[in-house]
């Protein structure tokens, strides 16, 4: 597929195991209006194994695993979506919420863009509808002049809403999901008679909100109350998240054009790195200081990145196959120390003793890693 | 072995067949699934003889277990001696090594699979019988620190280890998406095979087993005696197979295989004697029996299962409905008991819980939803906002109600030692639960309700008795000397499995929980090494009530008294015997024996040795002062005021001595003040000596006047002691030699309460010319408040548990 944007949809991205699955799925009871059924939803997110590819057109398709660590809470998540409530994903930032619900809007409604993307300023009307006044004062209030807004499109089509970030939003724009979530019904006054949008079944909402920024807005109980909420977890397995840092870089570099094989040493130092500072403890059971800053996985993967482009960029081929552990220390230094530079003594501390053990016993990468780490100012 | 199943059919490798003259059918312990298709073969099969794996010593018990009166959860509790080295490695032990014991429970639950064949043998009048070696001999052929002979607190012979060989489980639960080896056991088991034909279901467990076993090294199989176990038990099959035509064999699935082909010759298991072995029926309960938090390992949730077996045999319940309502049920029960903790939990909330379960079972393709969706469905519906998955409330309300509550009871029989059963009446008639393994909590007022001392000596004999049925949180404590402004006891009590077992083990000692605690006290008695363990007891047998038998003992004391020269031991039984004398009319309960003369004899022996203790180091400095304070304080007693004399002289004596510990020093020269007020001058002087004295004396100043102002610190405050000397030492000191003594120091202004600490501040202050101290309190946020605060409770609890631990070495060596 010629790519001419710089980030696909879920949908383009997989349109080819969509269809698959699509083709696989005929059998199988779906809910009204549901694209796929949920078990395709489960497989489009969870794989198939290798050795048992779908058949698309004579060809085999492969649906890869993208979503790691967790089966059971995909299961809940999409029969949450196809019952009467909302499913509101939280969890600390970087751990895939936002994917996951992008990835279930694909499966379901074979639309991911249907979104509201929550900020400190976002209004009722971007959540549900405005108008287009040059229309509203040549015609008056009618459909004709009304500018649905994603919520508006999710009832009408049946198809999810996602609204990303949900407790940026300011409380009382929070609200008006209330009684539309529970009513499953708009009221439009201005259109007057016909002011009522009944939803269509295939309708629901995906929430995100993250549990660690400060400055957002608690939902109030009865928002609550119409959600249930799933908890994403950080990847609990160090060599599950060497894979995920693997994949993901994989699949950028392959679309920024840099064909090398990908180091896996310094996958795993940035996995085991990541992993026992985000536990504060580390594999040999030594207590460790806790960085305040986030530690997830997606930033060990743009450390990761960051740390391949300049070596592809500045070094060549040979660099990039075998990535610099000092660049990788510093970009290391540089994701952690966002919000002060107390940051640092954390890491410095991790240095100077649990990588200073692992060089001893394991040498090899670990050791040229200490060595990048110690001379870091 | 490698080739088991290869290309081969499980049922062709183990037949299933009911014309044949032996049925072996597979079991796991305490599941459903099991339990259900045997009751149908059973049924068909008719069997002659049903054998069952389990320890045959035990076969005399089997008509406990299959009495109709009889509730499960109950456990046969096996115990093991070595008496005769039979588990001894080759080389020969340490002559002062006891013999190593052992004992393990084998739990039985309604839906285990053993007791519904005990329980429907004895329904359809068939005999049943164990076949498994004797527990003895299972130990015997098990390799040290392995199988039964972990060292564990209690081992469980319904172990299932083996049935799950961790490369196996790991690799299965990858390919069919489940989250750990027993939700892939519910999901293709214990759901899915209440929807199979009986041979069916034996066909796929069959397979199961066959593959753990290929899966399971030889050596582990051998360590673990189960080879040995399993050539027994082919043995057993085939002696009955000459007297019966149709014998049902009931055996853990994993062992199907070797009964078919065992692999040694049974004779060769050594022989161990009835004496060295017993074995009992206990109650037991579900928490001890849950894999989650009890101590065995096996199938977890046993209220969860138990209610499904009991849904299973109401009329006209099929299986489906079955689970559908005990996920239903369970549901609402948390949801009701979350409200009830005030947690805003809807009947919506509960149905979108249900309808998440019942999702999840067909995205699973699961016949019906089970524990595992359960689970999903209460996590999804009832918890709201981020939730870690060990620590939220709804979840572990729901561990809580799947791991149930229940005990067992068994029927009247005369195999129940007669020590557990009165132990029962004794609650019964004290009110105290025993059918539930909650906790219950009960105040006594001991002075002045008759019947709650005689509760408290029931619950202090059952603390003698190691049951750990009962711990007393709150009250007066004569044993450690504390609380003796309490009036009330406050007790906690609750039941579990160990209860029983500890009152087997001490079956031995009387019938009743009184008979049995006073045998054990005299025998302890007469063990005692020192006078403080004797005087110890003697107070234990106080609380428990056997004055009268711990008087009959009390010449043993006077022996003690005589033989011990511990001077520390003197000073702890002298206490004992104090609070004794002391604490007799309250407790109403008046001894024959004459403890005034007991205290004074003791009293006597302590005299004579305290001058020697002047040389006491650091570390036992402050329990000397301790033991100095606690004779002042008898003396103090009109009844032995005609010892104070003495009591002085010997004090006299002590400060005599040089060198002498400055902090003793001080502390005696506090009493000897105290006693006879014209030894003022002696002690001011002797402080001003400290004081004012060499760089080398000054330097013990701080703890000299620790030990002083423990016992008179109005000597600082009337101003006999010059605060001005004291500041002119601090002023002096270097600064390294301060810090030295700041631990002295701060422990000897302790003594003063907050306001005198004041008034001797405003005066220090006076002396380097400021009017007043700077405040040098800092305000405490309320946050850091908490946070200390929940510290603090911490490490009181940390620190309880320790102390509990001392005491019940304590109680060992006595």
């Amino acid at each position: 597929m010629e790519q001419t944007i710089l980030r696909p949809t879920a949908e383009q991205r997989y349109a080819n195991e969509l269809t698959a699955l699509a083709c696989w799925d005929q059998t199988n009871p779906k809910p009204e209006n549901w694209q796929l059924s949920p078990r395709a939803v489960r497989l489009f997110i969870l794989g198939t194994p290798k050795s048992q590819p779908l058949e698309l057109g004579g060809e085999p398709v492969t649906i890869r695993k993208k979503y790691y660590g967790n089966d059971a809470l995909v299961e809940r998540c999409i029969i949450t979506l196809a019952g009467n409530r909302g499913l509101m994903l939280v969890g600390e930032p970087g751990t895939a919420k936002t994917m996951l619900s992008e990835l279930l809007s694909a499966a379901i409604s074979g639309c991911s863009t249907n979104t509201v993307q929550g900020t400190a300023g976002t209004t009722e009307d971007m959540i549900k509808y405005s108008w287009n006044y040059a229309l509203l004062l040549a015609k008056g209030p009618s459909r004709e002049a009304l500018v649905p807004s994603p919520l508006y499109v999710g009832m009408e089509k049946g198809i999810l809403t996602r609204f990303e970030e949900i407790t940026r939003t300011p409380a009382e724009v929070q609200d008006c999901l209330i009684s539309v979530l529970s009513d499953k019904v708009m009221n439009i006054p201005e259109l007057g008679n016909q002011g009522l949008l009944f939803a269509r079944p295939g309708f629901n909402v995906i929430g995100t909100a993250n549990t660690r920024d400060k400055g957002v807005n608690e939902m109030s109980s009865a928002l609550k109350r119409r959600f249930s909420f799933e908890t994403v977890q950080p990847v609990g397995d160090v060599a599950l998240e060497k894979q995920i840092i693997l994949d993901e870089v994989g699949a950028m570099s392959r679309g920024a054009g840099i064909s090398v094989p990908l180091d896996e040493d310094a996958a795993t130092l940035l996995a085991t790195a990541y992993h026992e500072l985000r536990q504060g403890i580390s594999a040999e059971g030594m207590r460790l200081k806790k960085p305040a800053a986030v530690m997830s996985t997606a930033e060990a993967v743009s450390v990761y990145y960051q740390t391949l482009m300049s070596a592809w960029y500045y070094g060549g081929p040979e660099q990039a196959r075998h990535l610099d552990e000092r660049a990788l220390a510093e970009n290391l230094m540089g994701a952690v120390a966002k919000e002060s530079r107390e940051e640092l003594a954390a890491i410095r501390e991790y240095f100077s003793t649990i990588v200073q053990k692992k060089a001893e016993q394991e040498g090899g990468a670990w050791k040229r890693f200490y060595e990048a780490g110690m001379r870091l100012k | 072995m490698e080739a088991v199943l290869r290309g081969r059919n499980a049922a062709e490798v183990i037949p299933f067949d009911y014309d044949a003259p032996i049925l072996y059918y597979p079991v796991r312990h305490h599941s459903p699934v099991c339990a259900w298709h045997l009751e149908q073969a059973m049924e068909r099969y008719r069997p002659e003889l049903v054998l069952v794996e389990g320890p045959e010593n035990a076969n005399d018990l089997i008509p406990i277990l299959a009495n109709p009166e009889t509730r499960a959860p109950v456990a046969l509790y096996y115990a093991y001696r070595d008496d005769t080295g039979l588990l001894r490695a080759v080389e020969p032990p340490k002559e002062d090594l006891p013999p190593e014991s052992h004992a393990c429970y084998y739990p039985f639950l309604d839906q285990s699979p053993e007791l519904v064949a005990l329980r429907l043998a004895e329904r359809m009048g068939i005999p049943a019988r164990f076949m498994d070696l004797p527990y003895g001999e299972i130990l015997a052929a098990t390799q040290a620190g392995t199988g039964l002979r972990k060292e564990e607190a209690a081992a469980s012979y319904a172990s299932d280890s083996f049935l799950a060989p961790e490369l196996l489980w790991k690799r299965v639960c990858e390919k069919t998406g489940t989250r750990d080896f027993e939700e892939f056991w519910e999901r293709y088991y214990e759901c899915r095979g209440f929807f199979l034909s009986t041979e069916e279901f034996v066909r796929q467990m069959n397979a199961w087993c066959l593959l753990a076993r290929e899966n399971t090294p030889r050596r582990e199989m051998e360590a673990d005696g189960c080879l040995a176990r399993e050539s027994h038990m082919a043995g057993r099959i085939q002696e009955a197979g000459q007297s019966h035509g149709k014998i049902l064999v009931v055996a853990g699935g994993f062992h199907l295989w070797g009964l078919l082909h065992p692999e040694e010759e049974p004779e060769k298991h050594p022989h161990v004697s009835r004496d060295s072995q017993a074995v009992y029926p206990v109650r037991y309960s579900e928490p001890a029996a849950d894999a989650l938090s009890g101590y065995t390992s096996g199938m977890p949730a046993p209220a969860f299962y138990r209610k499904l077996w009991t849904r299973l045999h109401e009329d006209g319940a099929d299986a489906a409905n079955a689970w559908d309502s005990v996920v239903l049920d369970t549901i609402v029960r948390c949801g009701r008991r979350l409200r009830a903790k005030g947690e805003t939990i809807s009947a919506y909330d509960e149905q979108c819980a249900l309808q998440q379960a019942r999702g999840l079972a067909t995205l699973r393709n699961k016949e019906v939803p089970g524990l595992y969706e359960l689970q999903d469905g209460v996590l999804s519906a009832f918890v709201k906002g981020a939730a870690n998955l060990a620590g939220c409330e709804p979840l572990r309300l729901l561990r809580e109600i799947n791991t149930g509550n229940q005990v067992g009871e068994l029927c009247r029989s005369d195999l129940v030692p007669p020590l557990v059963q009165d132990f029962a009446r004794q609650c019964k008639k004290y009110r105290l639960r025993q059918d539930s393994a909650d906790r219950q909590e009960v105040t006594l007022e001991i002075f002045s309700k008759a019947r709650h001392r005689a509760e408290s000596r029931f619950l202090h004999q059952s603390v003698f008795l190691d049951c750990g049925y009962a711990r007393r949180d709150k009250g007066p404590d004569l044993l450690h000397g504390a609380g003796r402004n309490l009036i009330r006891e406050h007790w906690i009590c609750q039941w579990s499995a160990g209860v029983e077992t500890a009152l087997v083990e001490h079956a031995l000692w009387g019938s009743t929980v009184s008979e049995a605690s006073t045998h054990l006290l005299r025998h302890r008695l007469a063990e005692a090494a020192q006078a403080v363990d004797g005087a110890k007891l003697l107070v234990q047998g106080f609380l428990m009530g056997l004055g009268d038998a711990a008087d009959a003992m009390a010449h043993r004391l006077e022996e003690l008294l005589l033989t011990d020269g511990d001077f520390s031991s003197l000073c702890g039984a002298c206490g004992a015997i104090s609070a004794l004398d002391a604490w007799q009319v309250q407790y109403d309960e008046r001894g024959s024996y004459d403890y005034p003369a007991l205290l004074r004899q003791c009293f006597a022996r302590i005299l004579q040795m305290l001058p020697s203790m002047s040389t006491v180091d650091d570390r036992g400095v402050e329990s000397i002062q301790e033991n100095c304070q606690l004779l002042y304080e008898i003396t103090a007693r009109p009844s032995f005021a005609d010892l104070r004399a003495v009591f002085l002289e010997a004090l006299e004596e002590l400060i005599a001595q040089d060198p002498i510990h400055p902090a003793l020093h001080g502390a005696a020269l506090g009493l000897l003040y105290g006693g006879a007020p014209e030894k003022k001058s002696l002690a001011v002087q002797t402080a001003a000596g400290y004081l004012r004295g060499t760089h080398d004396q000054k330097l013990r100043a701080a703890a000299f006047l620790q030990g002083l102002f423990r016992t008179a610190r109005d000597l600082l405050l009337v101003d006999d002691i010059q605060l001005a000397s004291i500041d002119a030492l601090l002023c002096e000191l270097e600064d390294e030699e301060f810090i030295a003594l700041l631990p002295q120091l701060r422990l000897a202004f302790s003594y003063f309460t907050p306001t005198e600490t004041n008034r001797l501040g405003r005066q220090a202050a006076a002396l380097h010319g400021q009017k007043c101290l700077k405040d040098g309190t800092t305000m405490v946020s309320p946050t850091d408040y908490t946070c200390w605060e929940g510290i603090d409770a911490w490490a009181a609890q940390r620190l309880e548990q320790w102390e509990w631990n001392q005491a019940e070495e304590g109680d060992d060596q006595a």
